[in-house]
């Protein structure tokens, strides 16, 4: 992080985590932006009350991204005012990153991070685990990729200042959403025979019932041509029926 | 294969677009009409980053559009066209880029002189001109920002603007 401080790059980081705080249709995250700049603005208008006054109206107007990857924009505008660019570029190129960063973090975070996180600690705790296991490793896995979208964003925002969509296009967290997929669907698979045992045993109908439901919808889902969706559910299917041998040779 | 949604979103190509309705109707290509976009690479670029590298990103100018958008619907891709404004989907229709498709409204948001109507839609005296200009040239509209939301038709949105 050339010419910047790592305090100050930890503040910022830290006040990136309120990013939502202000929320609204008008702005959306417009105040969250413009707080989490505080710092950085601080130091580059030191001594300029006008300059630095005049820079957080830029950069409250405005905004909203996915709250994980919005250190790329906070970094990429710092280096722009760093560089003392024109308020019209600056505003221009913040409106142009909302849609990316948005489109981005919901495909790999919301659509794929989340639900794999937390359905491997589900099926960790259906097979046996402690639920302060389960809980933790939900924790530290879902975190661990949130905290490293949010510094590697701070990163490469400050590293690529207006040139950060290149870098953006051409990095692999772009792949990852589509790489996910398999993995989610087998995991959600593996989460049926446990869970239709749980279901099953409790309301008396049995679990062989349930499973057969199961897997006929898995079956039907795949015969629905839809490019990923049809990956997918046989992804699904295929972590059944690892589950249905390995359950099978315990038996 | 006709074009599966022809959208106006001033946020172009985002999460919604890609993640709520991208998933559910499984495309090939998004398709962006914009006269400034077409002459800016960096942007471009950007707006390219929030596809998955399977979708095709192309950008157009309301020229080109015109001679491709029919071919498009012809040929086996599944795909979508999005612009920033009401203006530049009035301007297909003109070219008759628009023939046999639907218009859906997924999000204008608040700007000086606009008047809030949904929580994603904010439109100006301007837009609604340029809605009945539209629907005078035969395009159905509606608004609808997610497949799971409901939709609301172009009418409706009027009696809510003289309500």
């Amino acid at each position: 992080m050339a010419g910047l401080k790592v305090v100050t790059a930890v503040r910022v980081l830290l006040r990136s985590l309120l990013i939502q705080g202000s929320w609204n249709y008008r702005t959306m995250q417009g105040a969250g932006l413009g707080f989490a700049l505080v710092p950085i603005l601080r130091w580059l208008y030191r001594g300029d009350e006008a300059g630095f006054a005049a820079a957080l109206r830029r950069h409250t107007q405005f905004f909203n991204a996915h709250p994980y990857l919005s250190t790329v924009a906070i970094a990429a505008l710092a280096r722009m005012e760093a560089a003392r660019a024109s308020a019209d570029h600056i505003d221009r190129f913040r409106r142009a990153l909302v849609s990316p960063l948005g489109s981005l973090g919901d495909r790999l975070v919301w659509a794929r991070w989340r639900p794999l996180s937390a359905l491997a600690a589900i099926l960790l705790f259906l097979m046996g685990a402690p639920w302060w296991v389960a809980v933790t490793f939900f924790l530290v896995t879902y975190n661990a990729l949130h905290l490293g979208l949010r510094i590697w964003g701070l990163r490469v925002g400050w590293r690529e200042g207006p040139e950060v969509g290149r870098a953006l296009v051409g990095s692999p967290l772009r792949r990852l959403p589509d790489r996910l997929t398999i993995p989610l669907a087998i995991v959600s698979g593996a989460l049926v025979p446990p869970l239709a045992l749980a279901v099953g045993s409790s309301s008396g109908v049995g679990p062989l019932p349930i499973l057969a439901v199961a897997l006929a919808l898995a079956a039907a889902g795949a015969w629905r041509p839809a490019g990923a969706r049809r990956l997918a559910v046989l992804g699904l299917l295929v972590g059944l029926l690892i589950y249905i041998t390995l359950a099978a040779s315990v038996w | 294969m006709p074009i599966l949604l022809c959208r106006v979103d001033d946020r172009l190509i985002h999460g919604q677009v890609v993640v709520g309705w991208g998933a559910a109707l499984g495309i090939d290509y998004v398709a962006v009409v914009d006269d400034d976009l077409f002459d800016s690479e960096w942007e471009q670029d950007l707006y390219r980053a929030g596809l998955s590298e399977t979708i095709e990103a192309r950008f157009l100018n309301v020229d080109e559009a015109a001679v491709s958008m029919p071919q498009w619907s012809q040929s086996q891709e599944r795909g979508f066209v999005l612009t920033r404004d009401v203006r530049t989907m009035r301007r297909l229709a003109d070219v008759g880029a628009l023939d046999d498709q639907e218009v859906n409204l997924g999000g204008l948001h608040d700007a000086p002189g606009r008047r809030r109507l949904l929580p994603y839609l904010f439109l100006a005296d301007g837009d609604v001109a340029e809605l009945r200009r539209l629907q005078r040239s035969g395009v159905r509209v509606s608004a609808q920002d997610v497949p799971s939301a409901r939709r609301v038709e172009l009418d409706e949105l009027f009696e809510m603007r003289s309500g």
